[in-house]
């Protein structure tokens, strides 16, 4: 790995949805860089392209031009199988809605990606480490209907750390929380980020939750302010 | 094993485990009513296979039937012959039998109907018309005036009585009715009616050997027939060949060569079989494809978020192969349970009654197999292909839907 390259690095990258026979354009040109250990917000208003950034940085889509670079490794023109791979051991994805699985308890949802890679016995002490440190030890058997939103995030934050990702991205993480729950859940972003060196990319629209980022990128119909 | 290959299974039990019962239920309950069926239609064709069956042996010809030779009237010396035949490892009982040709008459109505000259004894331990008297009694060896009437020939009290102008409608046991042959009237007591719900069967009448002696004193050891019962359905090809060494006098068939009605009942069945059988699985298959589409289709966003944390496709569609099976198997052994407890009982009390037969359902081993693993079959098929379409779209689409 060369440390001397940014972690991510987006060079002009355009998005266009197509509604239709209406062309939607939701990225114009969007370059930036992150580097390793940063807390980087993303945010704008509705409609400005955060998600569809950082559904492009997180492998989820492929942006329509430009090139995305992860660890200096050009990864928009990789193969479905590929970018699974990476999404499996190099991403933490964080969604708004959760996004838990819901037949599995806490537990058996953080150690689900892990899984793919290591045997049972290993995966799951650190799934039961992880939910300890975003405070859900003593929920780990519960289902997500069991859990409340909040809850559920963590669960969700624990999930995307289990494979030891180098980068994690939220998408409006405390979107569906109330204001405790959101706090709860930024600091268990800002521990992770002090404590542990995460390089987290979050995207919000509530000012306040700018502050516990190192930088923010704002964005406007699809480009940088 | 590669730590992956764990992830189907895993999830696959963990969804049995844990979704919505009534719909885990309502899934292998349709499982089982499609198992059903596919194996009920076979199962009532067996079953009906096997009334007539079970009527060509038990109510006509026996499970071996012998005709005189060729250019022959008679079986000549017959008691001899039957000698012979009930010597033969395998055989349970032999009946001769002689047609005598004549007319019925009662009360003015008159008919040209088959009476047979029998040996009530042997005639006995050979079909079943003794035990389906349905008036009256069974004739003994010893009668020399009286006849049993099938039902046929009594009328059976329906509205097509009125069309057949030759029944002896009204006669009831203790009538006498006159047997005419050859322009020699015989009157005889009828001593009981038949009812074996066999036509043919019930179209005859039967006296006793000693009757036809009264009749016509001329009567020697002669047969028209014999029938021939054996221990063991199925074996009949083995006796007929050690009968055929005996050199008994007389064309030897077996009970499905004497009767070409059962061949082409049994080519028609398997036909109608064939493509309800075709129709069943296609109905099953849909039923199936309908059903995990739609448990599928529930939890798209779920299967984009499997895909989103890295599963592989091939893992989520290997889930719901494993799902598909476990509900086809269930809905199998559900589907088995309610056939054999419920349905295959109830047919068995209240069997359709045919107008040779009564048929109950009678289910091959061979067929349920088949149809089994048809069903696991089409089911892992059924559930493969929503599957296969859920995780080929794009994965945003899957997850949040729309664009």
């Amino acid at each position: 790995m060369d440390s001397q390259h940014p972690l991510i690095s987006v060079e002009n990258i355009t998005k266009t949805y197509h509604l239709g026979e209406v062309k939607v354009p939701a990225l114009n040109g969007v370059s930036l860089q992150i580097e390793r250990g940063e807390f980087v917000i993303i945010t704008g208003r509705n409609g400005s392209g955060k998600s569809t950034l950082l559904r492009q940085l997180g492998l989820l889509d492929r942006p329509d031009t430009g090139t995305i670079r992860l660890q200096d490794e050009e990864v928009t023109s990789m193969n479905e199988k590929q970018r699974a791979a990476l999404r499996l051991r190099k991403l933490g994805y964080i969604f708004q809605e959760y996004a838990l699985i819901a037949e599995l308890s806490a537990v058996e949802n953080v150690m689900l990606p892990a899984m793919l890679l290591e045997p049972i016995s290993i995966c799951r002490p650190r799934a039961i480490e992880l939910l300890h440190k975003v405070g859900l030890k003593n929920k780990m058997n519960n289902l997500p209907r069991q859990l409340s939103g909040g809850e559920q995030q963590k669960v969700a934050i624990a999930r995307a750390l289990i494979n030891h990702p180098t980068v994690l991205f939220a998408d409006e993480p405390t979107a569906n929380l109330d204001s405790i729950a959101a706090r709860d859940v930024l600091e268990v972003f800002q521990r992770l980020n002090q404590h542990e060196q995460a390089t987290i990319v979050m995207i919000t629209h509530e000012e306040e939750e700018t502050a516990y980022g190192h930088r923010i990128i704002t964005l406007a119909d699809g480009k940088r302010l | 094993m590669r730590p992956e290959l764990k992830i189907p299974f895993i999830l696959a039990w963990k969804h049995l485990l844990r979704s919505n019962k009534w719909t885990l239920s309502l899934i292998i309950f349709f499982m089982s009513i499609a198992f059903i069926n596919m194996i009920f239609v076979p199962s009532l064709f067996n079953g009906i296979i096997e009334g007539f069956n079970y009527q060509i042996i038990n109510a006509s010809t026996g499970n071996i039937f012998i005709t005189p030779q060729n250019g022959q009237d008679y079986i000549s010396n017959s008691s001899a012959a039957i000698t012979a035949i009930e010597e033969t490892s395998g055989v349970t009982a032999a009946s001769p039998q002689i047609s005598v040709p004549g007319i019925l008459k009662y009360d003015g109505r008159r008919g040209s109907w088959s009476v047979y000259a029998i040996n009530p004894t042997k005639e006995k331990r050979v079909t079943v018309v003794s035990q389906k008297m349905i008036a009256g009694s069974y004739l003994d060896a010893s009668d020399t005036d009286q006849i049993i009437l099938g039902k046929g020939i009594t009328g059976t009290g329906s509205k097509e009585d009125e069309i057949n102008p030759f029944d002896l409608r009204g006669v009831q046991v203790g009538d006498t009715v006159i047997f005419s042959v050859n322009g020699t009237d015989t009157p005889l007591i009828v001593k009981g009616i038949f009812n074996t719900k066999f036509d043919n069967t019930d179209n005859n009448a039967f006296i006793s050997q000693e009757t036809l002696k009264k009749i016509n004193p001329l009567y020697v050891d002669d047969a028209t027939r014999i029938s021939v019962k054996i221990s063991k359905t199925g074996e009949e090809s083995d006796i007929i060949q050690k009968l055929e060494k005996r050199n008994i006098p007389g064309n030897i068939y077996s009970w499905e060569q004497a009767s070409s009605l059962m061949s082409s009942i049994s080519d028609s069945f398997l036909s109608i079989n064939v493509i309800l059988s075709i129709v069943g699985t296609l109905i099953a298959a849909i039923t199936i494809f309908i059903v995990i589409y739609i448990d599928i289709s529930s939890r798209r966003q779920e299967i984009g978020i499997l895909r989103a944390i890295g599963i592989k496709p091939y893992l989520i569609r290997a889930m719901y192969i494993i799902l598909s099976a476990v509900y086809s198997v269930a809905g199998v052994i559900l589907g088995t349970g309610l056939f054999f407890a419920i349905i295959v009982p109830y047919f068995n009390f209240h069997p359709f009654a045919l107008p040779i037969a009564d048929a109950t359902l009678v289910v091959g081993a061979g067929d349920f197999i088949a149809r089994m693993e048809t069903l696991i079959w089409v089911a892992i098929i059924a559930g493969l292909l929503p599957a296969v379409f859920i995780t080929r779209i794009k994965l945003l689409q899957a997850i949040w839907g729309g664009k």
